[in-house]
């Protein structure tokens, strides 16, 4: 299956992109893909706590993920 | 009323409304651009936005807002993209009965915006780089 990654801020500055089209197995969850970005990361995104967004909706941890889904990994947000 | 807007262009404030009888409170809030970030000197910041996720979040959370307070109206707008130092980057105004629940609504929507509206902060620096702002805090 393929999902989106969005990226913004740290993990936009972390990955250097908009968004990541990935190809993973059936039954991928949240929590390995965010394992696959922080280490595609390198090192940059240690430390930055991310919360998970699934089509434009937060979503509690190791949520499984569809084909077709917008995935976002979301760095503290700052607003105001 | 909930009125909610992102725009890319510099804000323009809503109308003070003489015409409410029922409104014994007008509170207005602009958030600006400081001429600092961590420390350090900024031009700007440029403001980032999740398209579609942030307004949603912002729209819920402005109704959340009126359910837990009793106010009668919150508009809000939020800007995108460049704000020099000194511009106004968020615009809330909200009406109540009485100032109390007005200010306790507009200290708690604040608050929650700066938890879970996707929308961050990239600082302009003197030399024209553009970092993402490590500001993180609840400000």
């Amino acid at each position: 299956m393929k999902v989106t990654v969005k990226c913004f801020s740290q993990v936009k500055y972390a990955l250097g992109t908009d968004d990541l089209v990935l190809k993973l197995d059936i039954g991928t969850t949240t929590e390995i893909l965010e394992k696959v970005i922080r280490e595609k990361a390198g090192g940059k995104l240690d430390g930055v706590s991310l919360r998970v967004a699934v089509n434009q909706k937060y979503v509690p941890e190791n949520t499984e993920l569809n084909d077709g889904d917008e995935v976002a990994f979301i760095p503290p947000v700052q607003g105001g | 009323m909930i009125k909610i807007e992102i725009i890319n262009s510099p804000i323009i404030p809503f109308i003070s409304d003489d015409n409410r009888q029922q409104d014994g409170s007008e509170l207005v809030f602009n958030g600006r651009v400081r001429a600092k970030e961590h420390g350090e000197a900024i031009i700007a910041l440029e403001y980032e936005q999740y398209v579609g996720m942030a307004k949603n979040e912002l729209q819920q959370l402005a109704e959340e807002t009126a359910i837990k307070y009793p106010i009668h109206d919150l508009f809000c707008k939020h800007r995108i993209g460049r704000v020099n130092v000194g511009e106004t980057s968020l615009h809330i105004v909200i009406w109540s009965k009485h100032r109390k629940e007005g200010i306790d609504a507009l200290s708690w929507f604040i608050l929650e915006l700066k938890k879970r509206v996707p929308i961050w902060k990239w600082a302009i620096l003197v030399d024209g780089s553009r970092i993402p702002s490590k500001c993180d805090h609840e400000h």
